[in-house]
Order: C-alpha cells, then structure tokens, then sequence
C-alpha cells in the first residue's frame, strides 16, 4: 500500500497540483478515499499544524496548506464509501450580533476544516436566534462565536442563552474567541471553551470533543 | 559687529518622492471610482447618490475622482484643539506633533502588583490623570476598555472618567450615534455649551471603517454626528498589510487612504469645512501570531510615507501612533520599539500622535510605558530640534577664555557653561547615567521600576484642577438621568 509520502509532502507545500496528481495516483492504484483522506490528507495537516505552532510556518503557507487539503477532499467526495469517517465533527462558527469583523473567524474556520472539521459558516452579525435555527439544522458538535468588539461581546453571552432556552445547550459545545475575550468570560458567560487564536482554536475543539 | 542669524535646519525625514505619492494617490481614487465600496448607512448612501454617485447591489457605491478632488479642497487644512480651559494647545496644522494615550486596551498592567489583568474604569480615571501630570503628553485616550461599566454606555462612562481627570484634550470612542449624542452633551457642559464647545473644541472622536472597504451603519452615525456638529473627527480604517489590506505596504496604503478619502468624501457632503483629521492605519499583520503589530517598522513606514502625502498632495493634518510595543512587558523591546517609532513619527512630522503607551500589540495599557515615553519624546524632541548656530552657541570667546586662561582655567568652570547648559543639554529624568556605585547605592532599579515609582508619585501627588461643582452634577444627570 501506499504511504502517501508525495501526496503529504505536496500538502505540507501547499502545491495543489501536485497533491491532486498524487490522490489520483492513489485512487487509480487502489487506495480507498477514506484511506487517502486519513492517511494522507489529515495526518499532513496534522504536520503542518505542528510546524505551525512550533513557528516553523508562516500563516500563508498553513492556509494555502488547508486549501490543498481542501481540494484534494474535494477530489475525494465522489468516491467515498457509505459508513466511511470523514469528517472530525461538525461546527457551526459566525461573527455574533452587531460585530461586522471577519478576519480572525475566518482563519479559524480554514483552520478547523484544514484539521478535518466540517465547517458551517454563517459570515457575520449572526444574531441569536439564526444560531438557534441553524443549530435545529446542522445539529453541529460544536458551536463557535466570535467578536472583536468589547461591546459586541454581551451578544455572546444572549447567543448561549438562546441556545439554552431552546434546549440545544446541551446538544453542542460551545466555544468563543475574539480580541477582547478571555478564559474568564468564557467561564461566566456559560461558554466550554476560549481559543486566544487560531491554532489554540484547533486544538481546543479537538479537546472538547476527545479526539486526538 | 554682530555676525548674521544662522537658520537652524530641523531634521526631518521622507520616504516618498512625489511619483511615489502621485501613483498611491491615483491608486486609491480608481479603487473608489472603479472598485467602489459597500456603504450600509442608507443616509449616507442617499447623500453619496445625490452627489452623483453610481449605486450598484442595494449598497455598492463608487465614487468619482472630482468629489474626493472637491472634499479634499474644502477641508480645513488646521484643526485646532483647545484644552478644556480655553487654550489652544494642539494646533494642528504643518509639522506641528503632538502625543498622546490610546483607547480600548482590555488589559491593564496593575500599578501596584505587576499584574495584567481586565481594565477598570479606575484605570481610565488613573491614565487620565497621568497624562495631565506629563509634559510630553498633550492628549488623553482612555486606555482602558473597562470590565465595570455597563456596556450599553461604556463609552460615556470612560469619557466621564477622562474628563473628570484631566484638563487636556481628549480624544475619544463611541459606538454609534447615541452614545456619541451623550458624550457630546458632556463635553458641552465642561465647557459651557454648545457654542463654546464648536468655538474651542477639546475633543476628537476616532471611529473606524472596517476593510476592506465596509462602511458599517453605526460608524456612519458617528462620521455624520461629527459633520453636522463640526466636531473634529478622524476615520482611520483597519487597512493593515496581510489582513484588512493586501500584504505590500503600497496597496495597503492606497486602500486605507481611499477609505479615509471616502469618509471625508461623506463628511464633507454633509458639513462642508468641518474638521476632518485625515490617516489610515497602516501596520502589518503577524504572519506567525497574526496579531496587528504595535511595534513593526511598516507602521512607522507608512505614517512617514503619509506625512510625505500631506505635505506633496493632501494639505490635511494627519493622525499617527508612535510608543507602542508589542512585548508582553515593558522590557528592552518594550523601549526599543516604542523609541522607533516616537522618533519616526516626529521626524515625519505627523500631527496626531496616539497609542503611547500600549504594550501587548495594544490590548494591554502601561502607566510605566506612558511614563518612560514621556522621556524619550523629550529625547527626541532634542534631536528634531536641531543644532542652532550662532554666535554664543558657537562661543569663540568661551574657549579662548579656557583656552588661553589661567592655569586650571576649565569649561565646566566658565560662566558660558553655567548660563547655558540648561538648554544646551538634554537633561534625563529617568534613563539612569549615574555612577555605577551610586545605581546600586539607590536600589539598583531599572528604567520599569523607576517609571513605575514616578507613576504612582504623579498619581499621588497630581492635583487635576477640579472641574466645578455644577459640572459634575451635570455629568451625573448625563450618565444616570433621572
């Protein structure tokens, strides 16, 4: 069997025409997709995230890594086999009410989905009750929110709240991050989880769901 | 016979020629003419359509050259600030700087403990009060983005704060046009009303666009507030390189200064001369910790290269940061990034100079920090002096005094050195030159642990000239009708 070993190196590059050639290569030599998707895929994501928080890489080249890996599953999609794992968990991430940035949510979502994480993204000024919809939909495992504005913060807190009083608290975790939060607030506002950036976020949601 | 006055030379400092500012400038009018920009006040949007602006998507605008041409021109080109006693202290206008705090830090450095923790609005009232007892800082940001204010009016709270701590100007944030509305009415009871306040106004506001190119409804509130009140306003976007902007400093530049031209575009529709101070925000964003840098040579590069802009093509004061770091604690990095770019920034002659202070890549404020630049603005304000050339600096008679004297006969002895050294020298309070005997005689503290001895002694001793009684009833009435 393969060991992937083109296939991880041109993801650890972000060389996304070289990866595709390579899961080709993989798939026409018999190799299932679950198989490339873990073996491959995933495990040169987990590298590169490594590196990443060893300051070995830059976070261009992380992001242009996950889109790599992003294309190749995009590859993959068709020939993945019913039962098969694909997906690390479902999470659900916006920027909350009356907050209009998107960069630093943004970048975890690419980051999330780079480790495996299927991603519902739901842009900006999300006000509680379209988390509450959207979570009835997607039934994600986790939930995560995100402000830049200390006065946007509170919208947080009213997001958990509604979640709450829909009776879906319980149904997902619920992770925040944002400038002006901290592990504190996450305490008092009823929250799982804080991310301080974007690669803590990773792990973080990795913690709260017990995987590795 | 008396020799001729020599002119003294001040050092300043360009980055640009004028091809260079020529092309960012022509850069930034085809982003607003052919790129265009999403404008979500419905007001501001109707002002923008009427002036005969292309309207595409609901809220997509573009903006023609000859508007931006027209905004600029009626802009005035010196906006003066006052303290809040009636003198004007900040003309701002040529190369006139002035320093200042920033706003909003999340975190504190406890003056008594060493520890950051969440800013209180006891802080924004101690760097209030700090700023008013330092001699190099001539404005008052809040630093502090307090824990213990309701959030619903954090800002009028931190305003009330500022005000009730110092006499100097202030600049200040709001969220939309309700706080702003309230704060508006406090900085008119300060100084007797509405009228008085337009004559002599002691307070800027600095609000945000959002790049790229995002005009949000509560930002537009405020820009028009300020238009109609002919408050001074400045609308630095969050153009950074590498994240609100693209990652080289030319197209980061042209993006934030088409922002702020779109603003002042806005601006001047709605109030024609009223005071816009004009200057994006140029810094990078970390491509490891993807924070916006405090301490990057950009940010410096780029408010250098806009104080080149003014000076070839806008006419316009222009707003800066300078003494900001982004080291945890005030450490050796602490001091080097924030003399970087104090002195940059004086020597490029910008005009508004905020966030001194800051450590942590502005999230947490330093009354140490503010402290020790206090000190190195004056250090650098020496050097921008120059050398002054003429004949009792050059003291010929002095050294033939010496020179040919009596036995013994020294420099430190003649009357020329005793009359002169006051101002012939830069004099330090607190970057240490003592002996090493007597460093270690006294404790051996470093520059932290001496700033912080001399910002609790300014917090101490300090007396803010108290604002009168009725005053402060009406800030009472403002922050808790009823």
């Amino acid at each position: 069997m393969s060991d992937f070993k083109a296939l991880s190196e041109a993801v650890n590059k972000g060389d996304t025409k070289t990866a595709l050639v390579e899961a080709q290569k993989a798939l026409d030599a018999g190799s299932s997709a679950e198989e490339i998707l873990n073996k491959g895929l995933i495990t040169a994501m987990n590298e590169v995230g490594d590196k990443f928080s060893k300051g070995l890489l830059f976070v261009p080249q992380m992001l242009r890594a996950a889109k790599t890996m992003q294309e190749c599953t995009k590859l993959l999609q068709p020939f993945f086999q019913e039962g098969d794992v694909t997906s690390k968990g479902r999470v659900l991430i916006g920027t909350v009410k009356g907050d209009l940035h998107d960069i630093g949510k943004n970048l975890v979502s690419m980051m999330l989905e780079g480790a495996g994480f299927t991603i519902t993204d739901m842009g900006v000024d999300v006000s509680p009750e379209k988390f509450v919809d959207k979570t009835r939909e997607v039934k994600p495992d986790i939930i995560a929110l995100s402000a830049l504005l200390s006065t946007t913060m509170p919208a947080m807190a009213q997001t958990i709240e509604a979640l709450q009083k829909a009776g879906l608290r319980d149904k997902a975790k619920v992770m925040i991050g944002g400038a002006p939060v901290t592990e504190k607030y996450a305490q008092q506002i009823n929250a799982d989880s804080y991310a301080p950036d974007a690669g803590s976020a990773v792990n973080k949601a990795k913690a709260l769901l017990g995987i590795s | 016979m008396k020799s001729p006055e020599v002119p003294t030379f001040r050092p300043r400092l360009k980055v640009l020629n004028r091809e260079q500012t020529l092309a960012i400038h022509n850069a930034a009018l085809e982003i607003l003419e052919k790129i265009g920009l999403k404008m979500e006040h419905p007001g501001a949007l109707g002002i923008l359509v009427d002036a005969g602006c292309n309207v595409n998507d609901q809220d997509w605008v573009r903006i023609p050259a000859k508007l931006v041409e027209d905004s600029l021109s009626s802009a005035p080109k010196q906006i003066d600030l006052y303290d809040q006693q009636g003198n004007k202290t900040m003309p701002l206008i040529n190369g006139n700087y002035f320093y200042g705090t920033g706003s909003d830090a999340t975190f504190t450095v406890d003056v008594e403990t060493g520890e950051r923790r969440r800013s209180t609005l006891k802080d924004a009232a101690n760097f209030a009060r700090l700023v008013d007892g330092l001699e190099n800082i001539d404005f008052a940001m809040s630093m502090s983005n307090p824990v213990d204010a309701p959030i619903e009016d954090i800002y009028v709270h931190v305003f009330a704060e500022m005000v009730k701590n110092t006499n100097k100007p202030i600049v200040f944030i709001a969220d939309s046009g309700k706080d702003i509305a309230k704060i508006y009415q406090i900085a008119c009871q300060v100084v007797g009303g509405e009228e008085a306040l337009q004559k002599k106004p002691f307070i800027l506001n600095y609000s945000e666009a959002i790049s790229p190119l995002r005009f949000p409804e509560n930002v537009m509130e405020r820009l028009i507030f300020c238009a109609e009140k002919r408050m001074p306003i400045c609308l630095p976007s969050g153009s950074n390189a590498g994240g609100g902007a693209p990652v080289t400093i030319a197209g980061a530049m042209a993006l934030g200064i088409a922002e702020n031209l779109a603003g002042l575009v806005v601006h001047q529709l709605v109030g024609k001369g009223s005071p816009f101070l004009f200057g994006p925000n140029v810094s990078t964003l970390d491509m490891k910790s993807t924070i916006v840098s405090y301490g990057c040579p950009e940010w410096s590069l780029t408010q250098a290269a806009l104080a080149d802009m003014r000076d070839e093509l806008y006419g316009l004061p222009i707003w800066a940061y300078a003494g900001a770091s982004d080291a945890k604690v005030m450490d050796a990095q602490a001091g080097a990034e924030a003399m970087f770019s104090i002195i940059t920034a004086m020597l490029s002659r910008a005009n508004l100079i905020h966030d001194v202070g800051f450590l942590e890549y502005g999230s947490t404020s330093s009354l140490e920090m503010v402290t020790m630049a206090n000190e190195l603005i004056a250090m650098s304000r020496f050097f921008t002096d120059g050398i002054t050339v003429n004949e009792k600096t050059l003291a010929l008679e002095a050294i033939e005094r010496v020179a040919t004297g009596a036995p013994g006969s020294i420099f430190l002895m003649d009357d020329h050195t005793f009359e002169h050294f006051m101002e012939a020298q830069f004099l330090p309070k607190f970057l240490d030159r003592s002996r090493y005997d007597s460093w270690e005689e006294s404790g051996s503290f470093d520059l932290y642990k001496r700033c912080n001895s001399e910002a609790k002694r300014i917090l101490s001793e300090h007396q803010v000239e108290p604002k009168p009684t009725e005053v402060l009833k009406g800030i009472e009435q403002i922050l808790h009708p009823h």
